[in-house]
């Protein structure tokens, strides 16, 4: 009898299984996900730093350990010093980080390093940011929708007007 | 001339008494349904004559002085038989019938202590495999045999015994590995090299669970495994083994990269006899495997030699040697989950070729009745290099020594010590130069009680260096107790400290592989854990055994690797406090009337950081394994079941950082494997095929992220041995 109760569970614990596990999901995308647009830098660049890029977070920048590589989803490559329109893309195959999937994200901006090699906050400016639709009240929010290789991402970098900071910069 | 013919007649009588005076013994070896024996030892105890059954359980030792001898027949899973017999000059002819008995209800190991013992008088857990288990289930790895083992999983290729390890990138283990005693971790990554072992030339795998560090040192804190080789033959044994497979088409079109049904084979031939005094063994197998993933074929050469020669009153020398030459394609992760089977493109054409070797000596004498001294030597050299975008490559030296002496009083103690010496060296681009080295004491004692107790005490003191590192130091406990409350009930419970000193690539990796950055910690510590459990252990009638215990470890400083949040660069660091509990339980049952088996296993594991309060990487909270066999006359069916519910914890960082996309995508595991085949040794015919159906019901799922695990595939091995 017990044998026979095993044996009923172990079947019921293998037609269980027979969702055949991990799977892909229904559609492929036809669009690979990303983003392209262009900074416009007004004013004059600040000597102090050292490199700049474009940047996305994932999650809104409330502590300044928020500020941490696991919540960045797409670093461009390098912004030239004392350019004046830098074109950037997700696709640009020298990007420092870029794993774009569709979603909202709380944050992108144009971010200065002040110290070479350094990935602490206070080592960090940010120059402007992004606003959907030039929403002011969505200071940084970024949402790319399914399926869509969104353009025209384009951000304006007035130096001699930065943007609220997130905690943890300079004081 | 008379005297002439005098001496010739003198020498012919003499010769001819010469001859009468010997004479040969011979026979049959059946077990009780009256089926031959192959491979029975006979043996003359206090001769160094013997001989062992050909395929009819026939048996011939030629040219035996004659007089009175005490004779052993011997078979694996039999109770052996001996008999006096009186030699004349008309020889004498043998009928033995060897009975068959539970040998998998209570085998006699020699990992725990390093000297036989029966599992029921272990102080710990422990688990054995059998050597048929690799012919009937085809298994191509030893790691692949381990996963049916209750309360052991294996992601990817790092081992995990009750949830000691997760995943650290083929860097460092805390389950030790050795064949015939001699550990198998590289001298720089410290990694198990599981495709080393020769499997047709094993005659059991042992499997102790939890921390081993008092008798093995470093890399035992979560177990112990021994792969014990096969004795070499008495008489010319020849096996040729073949076998043939494909993977079914993938699941899920999306992921059918070739179009085709990717296959695999392999082939074994060896050989085994006994030339006067010296036995050898020696085995060459070949494997080619293309793979159900995209550039993740492999081709495989291994060469397995042992020899023995037997010194009589002055011990016995033993010589292994194992050498493997393997070119096989890169696949870290897959590229996304619509192309699970194939790897990022800048992936696809990079290559690893590894060349290693393993040189092992052992002699062991008999002092004195009380005393037997082991003396063990090994050279392990491994050479790798890959060719991804920063070639890696190492080559890497490891010499190990032991010296062990078993006392034995006669009066239920049991005495051990020896001391252990290892050097390593390692010339690598990643690793850099490199040299390591320790030196372990270690001692324990067994005492058993004139009431069933048998108490067990042993420590071991460790000192080393790993390059540039700070030396380290550990002392290991252990303090065990088995407790035989009546011929079926035994407790047993043991409490033990354990240590691991890092590898040399925790501490030194510097490369880039698949996007990954890995950086060095040159700050690493040694970890440390204290580890203790309580089992119990029921036998009714030889007909089911049950088994449980619950076990507990709490780590200190255990080394896992992460991720840098300040420049998403992985590497290995201490966690602070780690804990994990569970408890394990599994039956066995056997009914030999009907030929009948079934083995069942669940484990709980709860494997967390204390600290953080969150499941450690890469840890089940459940695991269950079961197999069914129905083996009437000479044929065999069998299923096995594993279960592993879903990784609560794995890599988010490298998901995160976009380097494995789509890695969060895991689940459960539920594997079924099914498998039919005869032994015709039986009926005297020298073949056995068994085919087997390897995760039957084709489930997709990950050990790693980004690696799903083989898909269904089918395979026929055929094994000629005479």
């Amino acid at each position: 009898m017990k044998l026979k109760i095993f044996t009923f569970i172990l079947l019921l614990i293998i037609l269980s299984s027979c969702d055949h596990g991990i799977a892909p999901p229904a559609a492929l995308p036809t669009v690979e996900p990303g983003f392209s647009g262009k900074v416009t830098f007004v004013g004059q660049w600040p000597d102090s730093v050292v490199q700049t890029y474009v940047v996305l977070f994932k999650n809104p920048l409330l502590d300044s350990l928020d500020f941490n590589i696991q919540n960045l989803r797409f670093v461009s490559v390098p912004i030239p010093k004392g350019s004046r329109e830098f074109l950037f893309s997700t696709k640009d195959k020298n990007n420092v980080l870029s794993n774009v999937e569709p979603g909202h994200y709380a944050y992108l901006a144009v971010a200065q390093q002040l110290k070479a090699l350094s990935f602490n906050r206070k080592d960090w400016f940010v120059a402007a940011v992004y606003y959907p639709d030039g929403d002011s009240t969505k200071a940084g929010e970024f949402t790319l929708p399914e399926n869509t290789f969104l353009e025209n991402v384009n951000i304006l970098c007035d130096f001699n007007h930065p943007p609220v900071q997130p905690p943890g910069g300079k004081p | 001339m008379k005297t002439i013919r005098k001496i010739i007649l003198v020498l012919l009588v003499l010769t001819s008494l010469l001859f009468a005076q010997k004479a040969n013994i011979e026979g049959w070896v059946k077990d009780t349904h009256n089926s031959p024996l192959v491979g029975a030892n006979v043996i003359l105890l206090n001769t160094d004559l013997g001989a062992a059954t050909n395929l009819k359980g026939y048996f011939k030792i030629p040219s035996v002085p004659l007089g009175k001898y005490k004779t052993k027949i011997s078979s694996i899973g039999y109770e052996p038989v001996t008999k006096d017999i009186e030699l004349t000059s008309s020889g004498i002819k043998l009928s033995i019938t060897l009975r068959e008995i539970s040998v998998e209800f209570d085998p006699v190991i020699v990992t725990a202590s390093k000297y036989s013992q029966k599992i029921s008088d272990l102080p710990v857990s422990a688990s054995i495999i059998p050597s048929k288990t690799f012919s009937e289930k085809n298994f191509t790895r030893l790691d692949r045999a381990l996963r049916y083992v209750s309360g052991v999983y294996v992601t990817t290729d790092q081992i995990s015994i009750r949830g000691s390890s997760g995943y650290s990138r083929g860097a460092g283990t805390r389950v030790i590995t050795a064949i015939d005693g001699i550990p198998i971790y590289t001298g720089d990554t410290g990694e198990i090299i599981w495709e080393l072992v020769p499997l047709s030339d094993i005659e059991s795998v042992e499997i102790i669970k939890g921390a081993s560090s008092s008798v093995y040192g470093s890399s035992s804190m979560g177990g112990a495994i021994n792969v014990i080789t096969k004795k070499n033959s008495l008489s010319p044994v020849t096996l040729i083994k073949s076998y043939i497979g494909f993977y079914d088409k993938p699941y899920y079109s999306i992921w059918d990269w070739s179009g085709e049904r990717r296959s695999f084979n392999g082939q074994t031939i060896a050989h085994s006899n006994r030339i006067g005094k010296l036995g050898y063994s020696v085995s060459l197998s070949r494997l080619e495997n293309k793979s159900y993933r995209l550039n993740d074929w492999l081709k495989r050469l291994t060469g397995y030699l042992k020899l023995n020669y037997d010194f009589g009153k002055y011990g016995n020398l033993t010589f292994l040697s194992i050498g493997m030459n393997q070119v096989h394609g890169t696949f870290n992760f897959w590229r996304d989950i619509w192309h699970a089977l194939e790897p990022p493109a800048d992936d696809i054409g990079e290559t690893v070729k590894a060349e290693r070797y393993l040189f092992g000596l052992k002699y062991t004498t008999k002092i004195n009745k009380h005393f037997d001294l082991h003396l063990i030597g090994s050279f392990y050299r491994n050479l790798w290099y890959d060719q991804s975008e920063s070639n890696n490559n190492s080559a890497s030296n490891l010499v190990r020594n032991e010296i062990r002496s078993v006392y034995k009083s006669g009066n239920g103690l049991k005495i051990i010590f020896g001391t252990e010496l290892t050097l390593g060296k390692v010339r690598s681009n990643i690793f850099s130069d490199r040299t390591s080295q320790s030196t372990g004491f270690y001692g324990q004692a067994e005492y058993r009680f004139p009431f069933p107790l048998t108490a067990t005490v042993g420590v071991r003191y460790d000192r080393g260096s790993l390059d540039t590192l700070k030396n380290y130091d550990a002392l290991s406990p252990r303090l065990g107790f088995n407790y035989k409350l009546s011929k079926t009930l035994v407790l047993r419970t043991s409490i033990a400290k354990g240590f691991r000193a890092p590898t040399l690539a925790e501490a030194f990796t510097s490369t880039r592989t698949s996007g990954i950055r890995v950086k060095p910690n040159p700050n690493l510590k040694t970890e440390t854990n204290y580890s203790w459990e309580f089992g119990v252990r029921k036998t009714f009638s030889n007909l089911l055994l049950i088994d449980a215990a619950v076990f507990q470890s709490e780590y200190y400083d255990m080394i896992e690797p992460g991720i840098d949040p300040k420049d998403g660069e992985v590497y290995f660091d201490n966690i602070t406090h780690a804990r994990i509990q569970g408890f394990e339980t599994s039956a066995k049952f056997e009914y030999k009337p009907l030929n009948i088996s079934l083995n069942v296993g669940y484990t709980y594991l709860w494997a967390r950081n204390v600290k953080l309060n969150k499941a450690l990487k890469y840890r089940p909270r459940h695991l269950a394994v079961a197999s069914l066999t129905y083996s009437p006359s000479f044929f065999e069916f069998g299923a096995d079941f594993r279960y592993m519910s879903r990784f609560e914890e794995i890599d988010h960082e490298l998901v995160d950082l976009g380097l494995v996309k789509n890695g969060e995508i895991r689940s459960h595991v539920f594997v079924l494997d099914l498998r039919a085949g005869a032994s015709l040794y039986k009926i005297g015919i020298p073949l056995s095929a068994y085919l087997n159906l390897n995760n039957a019901l084709n489930y997709n799922y990950v050990e790693m992220i980004g690696n799903v695990s083989p898909i269904r595939n089918i395979s026929l091995n055929l094994e000629f041995l005479f």
